[in-house]
């Protein structure tokens, strides 16, 4: 489960692994019980970025260490695995519990359904552990909301990098546009027979 | 202009009989409501608002936020006073009809009228801020009616606890003169997170402070929004003529001099541009129509004056604040005085070719090296063909004026 990388992970370029960032639909991203109001949006970025916290990070508020992040994608996606990185000093998230295509969760709802799967975390500060998911039930999701109800003790949670490895279908969810024949015209829809294409001709 | 579903606690306990606002307590806060729930509903349509009812047998939930107006001012009849307010309770009711709103899209807000004394303690007034804060919902505080010792404190104690980032705010409004809803419109309760006011409040808040002379136009935009669009768009569209107007003169009178040599060369470098046929067509008009050419000739170069002339006004204005422009104006009006002499000057000027291809070297469009241009610029050494040049090229630009 664990991909521990201390060799300089050229032979399998794994950004490219943790590319779903990619899809993740930025401006609706939310987050409940965070310090800075969207701050949550810098916890997602490239592979290689991820110990660079030079940046803003998520940071629940102070004496709660519970936070909820909802993340809406650009089109499905399956998903494969997760990767958290917290913070230092008792601040990392210790369980991970998490909801598929719902929604308006908030703290209530959250506490009290049953997540699709969940997961302990360990403190993992140098971001080489990710946590695989049961692939069957991450098949199609076009959003996840992530919990995170409790610390390693510190007073806050900090997460610095959340990242997501699988594949995007290009199946979204919008509203289709079709278009209704009531008499279909012939005319309309030549085949390649009738307009003589895709056969070359010897003189 | 911000998407959000509002939640107002009304306190219709037995304290708001009393009359220190005017008509009575309780009258004043149905007012301020009404108003709040037009503010909220005109700055974006998808607003929702719902009431409750604090005091009486309990907490009461007349409306759940819908964006239907006359509902909500509906259920605002008939209500009875009676009881005693619960804040925490009504606060913690609001929360859970806002978790339950349509659009979970709107952002969730509560506003509280607080106008009896606050039982609970600081305490348990926190909690219920964090978890408010903890589930991103506002609060705004009205705080009128009783005024008890440590009642303001708790409010202010509540509302350090909810707020995240100035989201929330609280109010304190003393009995006097004025109504409680003329003393909120200029809160940011009305005016949302300093978008600055919607027009509602604005144009309340105008008709409020003295009279319908508020307005810009003398208009009310709510009464009669077209008209007062009708206004803004006039005046502003006069400013703009007015500027289009005056540079346009400037223009025309710093180009005065150069106006002459431009237009020549621009009608030199056409004619030299044109077809052999449109060259021949040129002199044949020219040779027929001479003297009607000749006239037309002195209207043309009479308009700029007659032009200048109207505009003199705007101009005399533009030219107290611009020296320079006062210099180009007087030249230009000196020019227009003696236009009729001006072909022979400007026939002159021409014939100097190195101001000429100065000139032509800082018009755009025309390039000096341009054989038919340095054709044109030789035959104009001659005396004698600058006038007939002139004739040629006053011609087309007659057929353009045509």
């Amino acid at each position: 489960m664990a991909c521990t990388h201390d060799h300089s992970c050229e032979d399998h370029d794994c950004s490219s692994n943790w590319s779903l960032y990619k899809h993740i639909d930025l401006s609706k991203v939310t987050a409940l019980n965070e310090a800075n109001p969207g701050s949550v949006k810098s916890v997602f970025k490239a592979w290689e970025e991820r110990l660079n916290s030079s940046g803003e990070h998520l940071e629940s508020n102070e004496g709660d260490p519970e936070l909820l992040v909802y993340i809406p994608f650009t089109s499905d996606v399956k998903i494969k695995s997760i990767s958290v990185v917290g913070g230092a000093d008792g601040t990392s998230p210790s369980k991970l519990r998490v909801f598929i295509n719902r929604d308006g969760i908030d703290f209530s709802d959250a506490q009290s359904m049953q997540p699709v799967q969940e997961w302990d975390l360990v403190e993992n500060l140098q971001g080489v552990l990710e946590y695989q998911t049961r692939y069957s039930k991450f098949q199609s999701v076009a959003n996840i909301t992530l919990h995170f109800p409790e610390s390693f003790g510190g007073d806050t949670t900090q997460i610095h990098y959340i990242g997501f490895k699988g594949e995007a279908t290009q199946l979204k969810r919008d509203v289709a546009t079709i278009v209704y024949e009531i008499t279909p015209n012939p005319s309309d829809h030549k085949t390649r027979a009738e307009t003589g294409g895709g056969l070359s001709h010897v003189e | 202009m911000v998407l959000e579903a509002t939640m107002i606690c009304i306190d219709n306990s037995e304290w708001m009989r009393n009359g220190d606002y005017a008509p009575s307590r309780f009258q004043a806060q149905a007012d301020a409501v009404n108003l709040i729930c037009g503010a909220k509903t005109q700055s974006n349509p998808e607003n929702t608002v719902g009431v409750l009812t604090m005091a009486g047998k309990g907490v009461r939930v007349l409306v759940t936020p819908t964006s239907d107006l006359g509902k909500i001012l509906a259920c605002m009849h008939g209500l009875e006073i009676g009881g005693e307010m619960n804040l925490a309770a009504g606060i913690q009711v609001a929360q859970l009809a806002l978790k339950h709103r349509q659009n979970k899209k709107q952002q969730q807000r509560i506003i509280v009228f607080a106008g009896s004394p606050v039982m609970h303690d600081k305490k348990a007034l926190e909690m219920i801020g964090k978890k408010l804060k903890k589930n991103s919902v506002a609060l705004d505080i009205v705080n009128f009616g009783e005024d008890d010792e440590g009642k303001t404190e708790k409010l202010e104690a509540l509302l350090a606890a909810v707020n995240n980032n100035d989201t929330s705010h609280i109010v304190h409004v003393p009995a006097g003169p004025t109504a409680l809803s003329d003393v909120l419109i200029s809160t940011p309760i009305f005016t949302g997170d300093g978008e600055g006011g919607s027009g509602f409040a604005a144009s309340a808040a105008a008709a409020a402070a003295g009279g319908v002379s508020g307005f810009e136009f003398g208009v009310d935009p709510n009464l009669d929004p077209e008209l007062a669009l009708a206004l803004r768009v006039s005046m502003e569209e006069e400013r703009a003529r007015q500027e289009a107007a005056a540079k346009q003169a400037a223009e025309e009178a710093s180009k005065e001099e150069k106006g002459g040599e431009e237009q020549d060369a621009t009608m030199t470098e056409r004619a030299s541009e044109g077809a052999s046929e449109a060259d021949n067509k040129k002199i044949e008009i020219a040779d027929d129509d001479d003297t009607s050419l000749q006239q037309a000739l002195a209207m043309s170069m009479d308009e700029p004056t007659s032009s200048q002339g109207l505009q003199d006004t705007e101009m005399s204005d533009a030219a107290a604040e611009d020296p320079e422009l006062a210099l180009a104006l007087q030249l230009s009006v000196q020019d227009s005085t003696k236009d009729s002499s001006s072909q022979a000057d400007v026939s002159k000027l021409l014939a100097d070719q190195s101001f000429v291809s100065s000139i032509l070297a800082s018009l755009p469009g025309v390039d000096p090296n341009d054989p038919s241009v340095k054709e044109v610029l030789a035959s104009m050494q001659n005396q004698s063909e600058p006038q007939q040049k002139q004739d040629e090229d006053k011609a087309p630009k007659k057929e353009e004026e045509k």
